[in-house]
């Protein structure tokens, strides 16, 4: 019998060995931030941003005539917009003996995890504040007999007009036709927010009106959460966009479309008071100093500026697909 | 060991029913002593919850019975003690959070009426309290009648009994059929809790009345959280009637919105703006039933203000206090719950987010009733 050394007569002493990467932490696109304006509080001033906007004086559209009389002076309005900053904060406390002996750097992964979550909480504070103050409109132009119904084209293009009525800007300029199979011209476009679920339904509309970012003659502004474009809308979906389980007249879930312009919604920090990351050593803990911390906090408001400039379309699914 | 404890007390007025106590933490040990109940010699005197328990548990000690257990949903409790009724812990930071679903199941039903306020009615105690904000599904009594115009609009209840509550919308109109789970085509009909329905204020509320005249009184399906000063823009569908009220179009100066500002508050679903409203359309809630189908509501949303200072002092109240809101767990319908930040302008946009615990409907005592209660969060827990 040959005498073969195998890893069971001579194992290796260290059975492991950490890979050199880590591995990726699922994280949802963040769109709410993308679409906002951003404005930056003064220190020291106050708890509330405030907002102005001029209102429209009436357009002087009557002749003078000639009796030699002034017309009647108008009287200039201004609307205000307040919003209250709010403080927001989490942390970790890491004992020593995780810091010492841990092989992979845990307080740089830590911190990085501790960022992520607060640019997902300063998404998220968006994306609720949105589905709060913003208006809707459910949508009708679907087939499956609920309420809201499942997305139509008639619903894209309704909330669309009923943007462009209220004079809202556009984020987007068009992408003009090119040559190419496939492609299409894309319109100037508001941006939609969307859920990752409904792309189902999207794709079940593509060539009526319906284009994916790979439709688009160039793709090169579309944004990397870009599932596509219809109409005047260019759609950005996210797996953490609103959805309000089981709750549509027929028990289905509601979907929150946030439909919006330039300027519907401002982002509002405190001079620069947001990411600010706290790494304290453990020499500050208990008399042993066994345990570090590591924290993030940050100062955030967030107002409606322009309320004619979004809707939240509200919709259903075409059918009760399984969810992911 | 104490280093990162947490530790809070204070006092509550029960509301009878679910009654909210925010802390800065989620607490892992609840405790409270039910004073009114230990003068009175009657009822839930004291409880204490341990988070090992799991939500909506409690052990209890009732006047002249002793010390008894809830347990969590689908767990055994003592007696005919109802299981999930105890304390809760709340983390209010995410919207579009529902309770457990009310149904038709073999031992419950619930029905609709026909009234100016629709009364619901339940088999079995539906542990809410007046405040709470409910949601409705598949209110189709058959496939041509009953109430599905008001499924997915989100109401805030007034508690009549253990099995009752009102709705504030008026289903005593041609075009609404009585709902009952019972004898609905498939037994179908439902409602559930929104558990946090007010994270952020003022905002988007949908209207179930109209008092048209030289102002303009408006009646929100659940609590508007509008100030004096609150300036709101209206989003009036031609079904719903009062479409002269939209902030646009604008027939004097094309594109620019018209608002109206809030003159005064009735209370959390009343208040009246100052548009002077005298022969417009009237608002009519009687929408046929088959037109619940991508039916569009008629909604009011706050756009700004026009105040200079912060919520007034009252007597008990901080030297500057927070804003106020009607949060789903407020039973007063006039005075809001102050919300965990410093003060603001009045009608500014806040964030009322909080966290802390609710206790239950089995241990929450009567209304009025002052409890004390401590809450810790431990630094080692086995």
């Amino acid at each position: 019998m040959a005498q073969i050394t195998t890893t069971s007569s001579l194992g290796p002493l260290i059975l492991q060995s950490l890979a050199p990467a880590m591995l990726y932490v699922p994280t949802p696109t963040m769109n709410n931030i993308i679409v906002c304006d951003k404005v930056s509080m003064p220190p020291n001033g106050g708890t509330t941003c405030r907002f102005m906007r001029p209102r429209a004086l009436q357009p002087p559209t009557i002749q003078l005539g000639n009796s030699g009389i002034d017309p009647p002076a108008q009287v200039p309005q201004k609307d205000i917009i307040d919003a209250q900053m709010a403080f927001f904060g989490t942390g970790c406390i890491i004992n020593e003996q995780v810091i010492l002996q841990d092989q992979e750097g845990v307080l740089a992964w830590v911190s990085e995890r501790l960022a992520v979550s607060m640019r997902q909480a300063e998404d998220l504070i968006l994306r609720d504040y949105i589905v709060s103050a913003a208006s809707e409109i459910n949508a009708g132009g679907g087939s499956n007999g609920d309420n809201p119904t499942n997305l139509g084209l008639s619903d894209f293009s309704l909330v669309a007009t009923t943007l462009d009525t209220n004079n809202a800007f556009k984020f987007m300029s068009g992408i003009e036709g090119m040559d190419r199979f496939g492609t299409g011209p894309i319109r100037s476009s508001y941006f939609m927010l969307a859920s990752t679920e409904l792309q189902t339904d999207f794709d079940s509309l593509v060539g009526q009106g319906v284009f994916n970012n790979w439709n688009y003659p160039n793709n090169t502004s579309a944004l990397p959460s870009e599932w596509g474009s219809v109409f005047n809308l260019r759609i950005l979906t996210s797996s953490e966009a609103p959805v309000a389980r089981g709750a549509s007249a027929n028990a289905q879930d509601v979907y929150f479309n946030a439909v919006m312009g330039k300027q519907a919604i401002t982002h509002i920090d405190q001079d620069g008071y947001s990411m600010n990351l706290i790494y304290r050593d453990p020499y500050y803990s208990g008399m042993l100093a066994q345990n570090a911390t590591l924290a993030v906090k940050f100062a955030q408001a967030q107002a409606l500026t322009q309320d004619t400039a979004i809707r939240n379309l509200l919709c259903t699914r075409l059918s009760s697909i399984a969810g992911p | 060991m104490a280093e990162y404890s947490r530790l809070a007390s204070g006092q509550v007025v029960s509301t009878g029913g679910q009654t909210l106590v925010i802390t800065p933490f989620i607490p892992d040990f609840i405790a409270i002593d039910n004073q009114t109940r230990l003068v009175a010699g009657a009822g839930v005197t004291n409880a204490s919850w341990n988070t090992d328990m799991g939500q909506g548990a409690a052990v209890l000690s009732t006047f002249g019975t002793g010390s008894q257990f809830i347990a969590p949903v689908g767990g055994t409790s003592s007696g005919a003690l109802v299981s999930g009724t105890g304390f809760t812990t709340i983390q209010a930071g995410l919207s579009l959070q529902y309770g457990a679903v009310y149904q038709h199941t073999g031992s419950t039903d619930f029905s609709i009426s026909k009234a100016a306020a629709a009364v619901i009615t339940t088999t079995s105690n539906h542990n809410l309290t007046t405040g709470n904000w409910v949601i409705f599904q598949n209110l189709a009594q058959t496939s041509t009648t009953g109430m599905q115009q008001i499924a997915g609009i989100p109401f805030m209840i007034t508690v009549l009994s253990p099995t009752t509550f009102s709705i504030p919308w008026n289903t005593n109109q041609s075009n609404y059929t009585a709902f009952n789970t019972s004898t609905s085509t498939g037994n179908v009909g439902s409602f559930k809790q929104i558990l946090f329905p007010v994270l952020y204020a003022p905002g988007d509320s949908i209207i179930s009345a109209i008092t048209t005249g030289t102002t303009t009184t408006i009646v929100t399906t659940a609590p508007h959280n509008y100030v004096v000063g609150q300036e709101v823009a209206f989003r009036i569908p031609s079904v719903w009637g009062t479409t002269q009220l939209n902030s646009l179009p604008n027939a004097t100066i094309p594109g620019s919105p018209i608002y109206g500002f809030v003159v005064s508050v009735t209370n959390s679903t009343t208040f009246v703006v100052n548009i002077n409203s005298t022969g417009f359309t009237a608002f009519n809630t009687n929408i046929p039933f088959l037109s619940f189908v991508g039916l569009k509501f008629a909604q009011v949303v706050a756009v700004g203000d026009v105040n200079t200072g912060g919520l007034q002092i009252s007597s008990g109240s901080q030297l500057f206090p927070s804003p106020q809101v009607f949060n789903g767990y407020t039973s007063s319908t006039t005075v809001g719950t102050n919300t965990i930040n410093g003060p603001a302008i009045q009608g500014a946009f806040f964030n009322a987010t909080f966290q802390g615990f609710v206790i239950g409907t089995s241990i929450a005592g009567t209304a009025a009733d002052v409890i004390f209660w401590r809450a810790y969060l431990h630094d080692l827990n086995t």
